[in-house]
């Protein structure tokens, strides 16, 4: 199959996906009224800490907030693509889905996480640039064609969200369920949230290299408002691709293991 | 028959729920580990990398002392079983239920409840031994660990309550997340709730959250006077009763729209 087919079938999942979103109407504006909830929560608490300070680990409450943005845009954009997809990864190992995929003539991994698109929470990614904008000037961003740097290191706060979520997936090829592997990525996620520069040195490390959970919203947006060194884009770039390679082993490595419907 | 009954739903709960041991061993820390470690690169920012001594009148090592105790309630005030109810809702599984002797909104309470009690009284354990080297009162952690069990209670109450817009849309999923976002920030387990601004501080106070993990905190610090603690568990006492009759009408109109054919 060559990158044509791909491209085919991935217009058939979003045509597929359209079909489902539009039967579900209520579901848009619930979801909806959940993220905005979370962005406001996430918001609320930086408000109520810039209340008692002017600044937290250098960054001044507009560069707060310009972070935010760029955080929930690249986190909508992960949500849009492939969480759904991760969320039926256990059920696909457990109840022998998988089989189904193995024999079609494509990658069964791009199947298995281009199935779903949740196309409500395209919103999100424009409510995260809306924001981003909005603090842009007062962050001290540049602007101009530098707004061009926003799209690519979206990107890469999605190929680093992507990556780190397949590597708690994986393991459901040797654990009975998933669930708490999820649920702990979940609360790993929570440390992206902050920008990286707030964590002792210790959790710092760990956020910019083992868990990378710093890539999805605090490297991008440090690097559109100071720019990054050298050594740090070097990082960036071997973090995601040992990630990529250590995923690509336990993949292989999880379907020696996987024993069909009865895994 | 009527004791009966419910200690054979708790000790269903309980072996549902470390039926699989690493997963609820992951549970535990995860929902341990990630909220503290956030709470305390928040303060290490504040005081270690920013220089205040005293922020909302707290020094650093009150906050602290703030993070880790409020750890040890915000173990008790989770559960996710009135995602449970709304399910049942949902699908129509809540007709079996139905046909049982049993109340299903008090049935899944217990089992759901079941590894709470366990976490519950591991953290008294451990707030115990704590206690010696921390200076506070064993007898304050344990009143205070019983307001975090009323909190329990008050938190599915709402939940069950709020589950019932089941019966009215296509699921209270979203309802019941934006829930516990409130709860996350207005219980006291993300920051201290004394941060909020003067001006704002009616938002917490007017919601029965802050007695999940915030009040309980506060008296087993020393913060609250015994007669605050009692005049705290007597509003506690109103909420329950609220919630009571707020799950009694919703409940009773949901059942006139439910079909069992998916509600």
């Amino acid at each position: 199959m060559n990158l044509h087919h791909y491209i085919q079938v991935y217009a058939v999942q979003i045509k597929n996906n359209f079909v489902r979103e539009a039967v579900y109407r209520t579901n848009f504006l619930t979801a909806l009224t959940v993220d905005i909830i979370w962005i406001g929560v996430e918001i609320s608490l930086f408000s109520v800490l810039y209340s008692n300070t002017t600044t937290l680990a250098g960054w001044t409450q507009a560069q707060a907030y310009f972070f935010l943005g760029i955080f929930f845009a690249s986190d909508a954009l992960f949500t849009v693509f492939f969480q759904r997809n991760f969320w039926n990864f256990s059920d696909l190992v457990n109840k022998g889905e998988l089989d189904i995929l193995l024999t079609k003539p494509i990658h069964p991994l791009f199947l298995a996480l281009t199935r779903s698109i949740n196309i409500t929470s395209v919103f999100n990614i424009f409510l995260g640039l809306g924001i981003t904008a909005h603090f842009a000037h007062d962050a001290g961003f540049k602007g101009g064609m530098h707004w061009f740097g926003v799209g690519f290191w979206l990107l890469i706060g999605l190929l680093s969200a992507t990556l780190l979520r397949f590597t708690f997936s994986i393991w459901v090829f040797w654990t009975d369920r998933s669930w708490a592997l999820s649920r702990l990525y979940y609360q790993f996620f929570s440390f992206a949230t902050k920008p990286d520069t707030l964590y002792p040195k210790a959790i710092r490390y760990l956020i910019l290299s083992v868990l990378p959970f710093a890539f999805i919203g605090s490297v991008p947006a440090r690097a559109l408002l100071y720019g990054l060194s050298l050594n740090e884009y070097f990082l960036v770039f071997f973090v995601l691709i040992s990630f990529f390679m250590i995923n690509s082993f336990l993949w292989k490595f999880g379907l020696k293991k996987y024993q069909s419907a009865s895994s | 028959m009527k004791l009966q009954w419910r200690l054979a739903a708790l000790k269903n709960g309980f072996r549902e729920a470390t039926a699989y041991r690493i997963e609820f061993l992951f549970e535990i820390v995860g929902s341990a580990f990630v909220p503290a470690a956030t709470q305390f690169v928040l303060w290490y920012a504040l005081f270690q990398t920013g220089g205040a001594s005293q922020i909302a009148g707290l020094s650093y090592s009150e906050m602290l002392h703030y993070t880790f105790v409020s750890l040890l309630f915000s173990q008790v005030r989770g559960g996710d079983h009135d995602f449970e109810l709304q399910e049942m809702i949902r699908s129509g599984q809540l007709s079996n239920s139905l046909l049982r002797p049993v109340g299903v909104v008090e049935f899944i309470y217990l089992r759901g409840v079941a590894p709470r009690l366990f976490i519950a009284a591991f953290c008294l354990a451990l707030g115990m031994i704590f206690s010696i080297y921390l200076g506070f009162s064993p007898m304050r952690l344990l009143g205070a660990m019983f307001l975090a069990l009323i909190g329990n209670i008050i938190h599915y109450q709402i939940g069950a309550a709020l589950s019932t817009t089941a019966f009215l849309w296509e699921e209270a999923y979203s309802i019941l997340m934006v829930k516990n976002m409130i709860v996350n920030l207005l219980s006291g387990e993300l920051i201290p709730l004394n941060l909020f601004p003067s001006s704002l501080q009616w938002i917490w106070k007017s919601t029965p959250f802050y007695l999940y993990v915030y009040g309980p905190t506060q008296y087993a610090l020393g913060r609250w006077t015994h007669s605050e603690y009692l005049l705290q568990l007597g509003i506690a006492m109103i909420w329950i009763m609220a919630a009571s009759l707020a799950i009694h009408l919703t409940w009773r109109l949901g059942m006139k729209r439910y079909l069992s054919l998916g509600g």
